[in-house]
């Protein structure tokens, strides 16, 4: 992103410079020279953050870490593990869950929310910053309110609500058969108001003009909504499931605040495998390979989604 | 316009390299130490390490060797970091239990246990926890502690039950903690055990590996000749986790949620929800302070069927592979196990870092004036079980927390095939060291 900047800004300023009535200082850096000096910093910052350790970690990927004795090279010997590793597996098909369904839910309740909080009132300004909290809030946090209200046992907050409409209690966090489900709820309740801010800016682009001449036309409000705003919306949507590609199967915080993995091993995903395995076994070499592993997956589906919804763009 | 933006812009981006340049020149601070000053770690929080620094002032004192003494909390992430650049400490306490880890990554120096001054007044049982796989040593003990029972008093004196002796004794004391309103607010609100159950970190091992021993199961055993064989799913064990399961599907027995609950979130037994807790002395102070010492009693573990063995553990002094200070090294760690050193590290203004010293010449009990200590001390010398050190512990233990977790998730399935899933990720796990007996 940052390079194809690059050309445009050398291209302006030397039209600009070009066509510049004022007479040109001498010993003046060229404008393609300045424009690296602007870079300079990111790039500085994103090579020695960035770049560095992610080729380290390749690199300790095809070892066996042992940095007092000397690293031992295994080849692909930890990737074969991580594949072969049917808790690892497990951890896909948990992450994947959590993925899509987060993505999912947290995009229709966003949607939603937009919709409902859309307009200029300074009310609706104040509800809608309220929505936006848990977005700010650090995950730790809320991870730790959920827990609280997720209390398992009949006179817990949530229970207490569900006796309310005569259901539960339900286990929530402590169950294996609902923790999974639990911990998707939090996801959506932290990304829906994201999703609602970048919805909300859609809709502001959505021609008025086009629902009154549609009522006008007779269209009821469903009608008007998928006819209307749906397609208006689908840049929108194409950014927020990009977003969701690249974020979604790296999913962890909230995992390792509610469940750490389990009951049962049965919220365990991908990353907090790749903890556990790297900072308490010490492995870090395997813990590269499947941090690898990860990389390539979110590279994949982040180059399906942009394919596929650049294709609905067209 | 254009020329004076591009000025400032030129600046920003000088002042930006310069802090970067100096945020990299301020990570190897640690390289400019004098060379004959010890470099010591330990794994600790500003208050331990407030104590700690006043066992190294004492040691400068008396020997005149100085010591950079660096408190660190995320402790093997930095050691692994120092070992990268091969720059370990020269000496560190670190827990007991990593042995294995810290000497399969060549970070320990054998150490002659006959040439330790005050060996000989460290009990065997303690040298033996130290030994590696090759049957050298490589630590030497600094602290060591066992686990008790902690009951809330008032509560069991209100429920008219006597301190339980036996597993039976102890299930009835939590259902009636459960059922029969101990805290008197009128609400059925109370549970009979806190149990961090969680696989994060070990904890559902940390907890149950005491109940498992009581009841004559294990999770490996010593083959003998650096080798180890698998026990948690032999009848014993079986049996042992049976019981324990019965404990988390009874309900009121167990805090609810116990499973996914770590030692951050199983606070009931200071916030009065929950009136049993089997957990070990450092718990004294924090909670004399939030229950008052009258409100609780520390009790023997009580006793299974094969017997009433706990849980020790402790911390070892560990001296660092390629240290040049070989003799300062082992005057610090001589120095350390002096009673000397050890009172100071038991009786402390912030919090203490000695447990149940190491050295037979101190009694816990009468150095610290407070009667539970013996309590403990009678735990760890009849009862007290370390982990195998000398293997690789923790994936070893993280494959038999991770088993036993689903185990007592689920309370209609069948045990036995659950520990047999157990014992192979467990093999693996040993098989992997190439300690598969």
């Amino acid at each position: 992103m940052t390079t194809s900047l690059v050309p445009v800004r050398s291209g302006t300023s030397r039209s600009r410079s070009g066509g510049d009535p004022a007479p040109v200082r001498r010993g003046r850096p060229s404008g393609a020279l300045i424009s690296w000096l602007f870079l300079i910093p990111a790039i500085l910052l994103a090579v020695y953050f960035k770049f560095i350790p992610m080729i380290e970690g390749i690199r300790l990927s095809l070892f066996k870490v042992q940095p007092f004795l000397g690293n031992e090279w295994v080849g692909l010997d930890n990737y074969a593990d991580v594949l072969t590793d049917a808790r690892f597996r497990d951890a896909l098909g948990h992450t994947l869950i959590l993925g899509v369904g987060q993505t999912v839910g947290a995009l229709l309740v966003g949607a939603l929310l937009a919709l409902l909080l859309e307009g200029q009132t300074r009310s609706l300004w104040v509800l809608r910053s309220a929505v936006f909290l848990p977005v700010v809030t650090a995950t730790a946090v809320s991870g730790e309110i959920w827990r609280l209200l997720y209390h398992p046992t009949p006179d817990g907050p949530l229970n207490s609500l569900l006796s309310l409409l005569g259901l539960g209690p339900s286990q929530f966090i402590a169950g294996t058969d609902t923790a999974l489900w639990s911990v998707m709820a939090v996801g959506i309740w932290i990304g829906a108001p994201y999703n609602m801010v970048i919805v909300l800016a859609g809709l502001a682009g959505v021609d008025r003009a086009l629902y009154e001449s549609a009522s006008v036309d007779g269209a009821g409000t469903l009608r008007r909504l998928w006819h209307i705003t749906v397609p208006a919306l689908r840049p929108a949507i194409a950014v927020i499931l990009t977003l969701a590609a690249i974020r979604s199967l790296r999913t962890f915080t909230e995992v390792y605040v509610l469940t750490g993995g389990g009951p049962a091993g049965s919220t365990e995903v991908w990353m907090t495998r790749v903890i556990s395995l790297g900072l308490e076994e010490n492995n870090i070499g395997r813990a590269s390979a499947a941090s690898v592993l990860l990389l390539l997956l979110t590279l994949t589906a982040t180059l399906v989604v942009r394919f596929a919804t650049r294709k609905k763009e067209a | 316009m254009a020329p004076r933006t591009a000025i400032r812009g030129l600046l920003a981006s000088v002042s930006a390299v310069l802090l970067l340049g100096s945020a990299a020149c301020a990570g190897d601070d640690s390289a400019g130490d004098a060379g004959d000053t010890l470099e010591v770690w330990t794994r600790s929080a500003p208050e331990p390490a407030a104590t700690y620094k006043d066992i190294f002032a004492a040691f400068t004192a008396k020997t005149g060797i100085a010591v950079d003494y660096q408190p660190v909390v995320e402790f093997d992430q930095q050691l692994q970091a120092r070992a990268s650049s091969k720059d370990l400490p020269d000496v560190f306490v670190a827990d007991a239990a990593n042995l294995g880890t810290y000497q399969a990554q060549g970070w320990l120096q054998p150490i002659e246990q006959a040439s330790v001054t005050g060996g000989a007044d460290v009990a065997d049982t303690a040298w033996k926890s130290v030994t590696g796989l090759d049957g050298k040593t490589y630590g030497i003990p600094f602290s060591r502690q066992a686990f008790a029972t902690f009951i809330r008093k008032d509560w069991r004196e209100k429920v008219g039950l006597p301190v339980p002796k036996t597993w039976a004794d102890l299930t009835a004391l939590a259902k009636a903690f459960a059922e029969k309103d101990p805290d008197g607010n009128g609400k059925k609100d109370t549970y009979g055990m806190v149990v961090p159950g969680s696989a994060q970190n070990g904890y559902t091992v940390f907890w149950s590996a005491s109940y498992l021993w009581q009841g004559g199961g294990d999770i490996v055993a010593d083959a003998g000749g650096g080798k180890y064989r698998v026990e948690i799913n032999s009848d014993t064990s079986v049996q042992a986790v049976t019981w324990i399961r019965e404990q988390f599907c009874t309900p009121g027995v167990v805090q609810p949620g116990a499973l996914t609950q770590t030692t951050a979130q199983t606070t009931h037994f200071t916030d009065g929800t929950a009136g049993i807790y089997f957990t070990g002395p450092y718990n004294f102070v924090p909670y004399d302070q939030k229950l008052t010492k009258d409100k609780y009693e520390v009790v023997p573990a009580p006793a299974g069927p094969a017997g009433g063995d706990v849980l020790a553990n402790g911390e070892n002094i560990y001296l660092g592979a390629g240290s040049k200070l070989t003799d300062a090294q082992k005057k610090l760690a001589d120095f350390l196990i002096t009673p000397e050193a050890q009172k100071l590290g038991m009786v402390s203004k912030t919090q203490a870092v000695v447990r149940l010293p190491v050295t037979k010449t101190l009694d816990a009990a009468r150095v610290t004036g407070d009667q539970r200590w013996s309590v403990i001390q009678e735990a760890y010398t009849e009862n007290g079980r370390e982990f195998p050190a000398a293997l690789q512990w923790v994936p070893v233990r993280n494959a038999a927390a991770e088993g036993l977790n689903k185990v007592l998730a689920d309370c209609s399935g069948d045990v036995k095939a659950g520990l047999d899933a157990t014992a192979q990720a467990v093999s693996a796990a040993l098989q992997e060291q190439g300690v598969l007996a």
